[in-house]
């Protein structure tokens, strides 16, 4: 199969852009480099904390101008980016894969995620309405304006690069807040991108400001008095050690969406076909390498035969899972994102085996690449069954193609140890009984639920909740939840003499 | 190879629906007569396409299962689409009832495979599959 066009083709050095300008870096600059074909495909400057404290300034400068802007008219700009994604939809979407190994399906289906949420921005005319009481008491009355607080970071993480910002940044300027969006440094180029077509969708200058780097922006930003508040989407250690530590201690609102570990409970109703094609997605999307994934499939019920005919079906369906390059259509899934993280999966491959777990796959051989890679990326699907709860590979955040079979007597137990889990992200059942998906969405601790659906993925006028160790703070980013986070409320009473 | 992802599912849609264009552009060409319903099958096969990846790129996201929506065998649905030289006019006519016939199968298995995975897909491919139907009463009219 022929490979799709890569729209980057040179290696550029990337710049912030700062006050509607393109502002070369003052700081050191590093890789960024394509996974599956292991080649530098652009370079990324590690910003100073002065580059965030200019695009701070004049984000806040921007924030005069831009709240004073009628609702009505910031949606325009909104629109307007919204048809410029559409119209790059295919390019934007390609460069995911280029920079980040997923397939171009999943890329495309980011690509619409992101966009959703712009749409839903739109709306802001009417989800930022307030609200009104007539004579609170006699002669008095009384109503909530919900107003912008200024200028808020986004700190978006590796495995969806384009997305993760967009459910929060649409949401951010809408309100007539001014943003500063900090991607990720491993896969900077689609927030690049977007940050064009932002600039060509003609924004005020400094209200959408991109600035490169890593965690000494991500520590200005934290420290700087004018920044209201932060959206992160990252690990659970730095959410809560971090970002809602330092928030607190500046004043500052936020949302820190972390870690998972996320349970899959398969109850022998189910219908099998459907439940093991949404196994390879949840599993091995994104080559595990999202918050949603399932990680621990917990079989439910005592019969053999039912338990040995699923796991027969659900292995072979993964050996056949076509590993690749992103940008060849047939490929199924692509590398992880660099060899760091390639060697942690590992480290968990290696201590499930120490732990006693059965291996029924082995993702660091049994597999081949589709295409002349080199294989620096890849890994192949690995399955452990016999897999217990206080195992690592049963506990802890993998973020990686591995499957772990567990077995349980009844639904209770399932979501027992769902509930025990110190994450409550994305948990899911399939069933075809009604009663049963009825107690597991009832009784499971997990912010995003699914029935029959293996990636809970809320549409973008939804909140992406999360529950545990897998969110830290009131508000949610998406839809309504992100218009709250984003405004004050600001309460007048009145009466006239 | 077998096809399973959506990607490469709607690329080979698009490709029956290409290569089936270009076969009854070359029908309209030798045929004055019916040169009308010829072209107007190949317009109606550009709009397909448009229908095919306005559902695909509306719906496709991480819930859905993108690329595990299809098990097609390409073989099964090639389509002669060559008209021989001298070909009689009622060969022609066959050749397009079989072309119609093969694609009409493509979708309708298509859409049974991704039906519930791929949300709107499915749909799309069953609401082409029976303008198709409509098109085969035409040819048989010819």
């Amino acid at each position: 199969m022929a490979l799709l066009e890569e729209p980057i083709k040179e290696v550029r050095t990337l710049k912030n852009y700062i006050n509607g300008e393109w502002v070369e870096s003052k700081g050191e600059v590093v890789d960024v480099v394509n996974p599956a074909r292991y080649e530098t495909i652009a370079r990324v400057p590690i910003s100073t904390g002065e580059e965030m404290g200019a695009a701070v300034e004049a984000a806040k400068e921007a924030f005069q101008d831009w709240r004073r802007t009628p609702p009505v008219a910031r949606a325009r700009y909104l629109f307007r980016l919204k048809e410029l994604l559409e119209e790059n939809f295919e390019e934007v979407s390609r460069i995911q894969t280029q920079e980040h190994g997923k397939t171009i399906d999943e890329s495309r289906g980011e690509t619409r995620r992101g966009i959703e949420n712009v749409e839903v921005a739109c709306g802001i005319p009417t989800l930022m309405q307030g609200y009104y009481s007539e004579d609170i008491a006699h002669g008095i009355d009384e109503w909530v304006i919900p107003t912008p607080l200024g200028v808020f970071g986004i700190i978006g993480p590796f495995n969806f690069p384009f997305m993760i910002p967009l459910w929060s940044a649409p949401y951010a300027v809408a309100t007539g807040n001014c943003v500063i969006v900090k991607p990720s440094p491993e896969v900077p180029n689609s927030q690049m991108r977007l940050a064009e077509l932002v600039e060509e969708a003609g924004f005020p200058p400094g209200v959408w400001n991109v600035v490169n780097g890593e965690k000494a922006v991500v520590g200005h930003m934290l420290e700087h008095p004018d920044v209201k508040g932060i959206a992160f989407v990252g690990r659970t250690s730095t959410a809560r050690d971090v970002i809602c530590r330092k928030c607190g201690e500046t004043g500052k609102r936020y949302i820190a969406q972390a870690s998972a570990k996320n349970f899959m409970t398969i109850m022998p109703d189910c219908d099998v076909d459907r439940t093991v094609a949404a196994m390879m997605t949840s599993f091995f999307g994104n080559t595990g390498q999202r918050c949603l994934s399932a990680a621990n499939a917990v079989i439910v019920g005592e019969d053999d035969a039912f338990y040995k005919s699923f796991v027969d079906k659900v292995i072979a369906q993964i050996s056949s899972i076509r590993i690749g390059y992103g940008l060849d259509e047939s490929v199924q899934m692509g590398p992880v994102r660099d060899i760091e993280k390639k060697a942690r999966i590992i480290g968990y491959i290696e201590s499930g085996i120490q732990q006693g777990a059965k291996l029924l796959l082995d993702g660091r051989g049994d597999f081949q690449i589709a295409g002349d890679y080199p294989d620096t990326c890849f890994l192949g699907p690995t399955v452990f069954e016999n897999v217990t709860p206080d195992m690592k590979i049963g506990s802890e955040e993998i973020f990686g193609p591995v499957m772990s079979i567990m077995r349980v007597k009844d639904l209770d137990e399932a979501i027992e140890i769902a509930n025990a889990n110190a994450f409550g992200n994305g948990n899911s059942i399939f069933t075809t009984s009604g009663k049963s998906a009825r107690e597991y969405q009832y009784n499971v601790t997990s912010g995003n639920v699914g029935i029959n659906i293996g990636i809970v993925a809320p549409m973008a006028f939804f909140p992406f909740s999360g529950m545990k160790d897998s969110f830290y703070g009131v508000l949610h980013t998406q839809g309504r939840e992100a218009v709250r986070f984003f405004t004050e409320s600001k309460v007048v009473i009145q009466r006239w003499f | 190879m077998i096809l399973h992802t959506a990607s490469e599912g709607i690329t080979f849609a698009k490709k029956l629906e290409n290569d089936s264009a270009e076969f009854y552009e070359s029908l309209a060409g030798q045929n004055a007569k019916d040169a009308e319903t010829f072209l107007s099958f190949a317009k109606e096969n550009k709009k397909n396409i448009v229908q095919v990846e306005r559902a695909y790129y509306g719906v496709i996201t991480d819930a859905i299962e993108g690329c595990f929506a299809f098990n097609i065998d390409p073989d099964k649905y090639a389509l002669k689409t060559a008209v021989k030289d001298g070909a009689a006019y009622a060969d022609m006519l066959s050749q397009a009832v079989e072309i119609e016939k093969t694609i009409i199968k493509f979708y309708t298995d298509a859409a049974e495979q991704s039906k519930s995975l791929m949300a709107d897909v499915p749909r799309a491919f069953t609401i082409i599959a029976r303008k198709r139907g409509s098109r085969l009463e035409k040819l048989g009219a010819l």
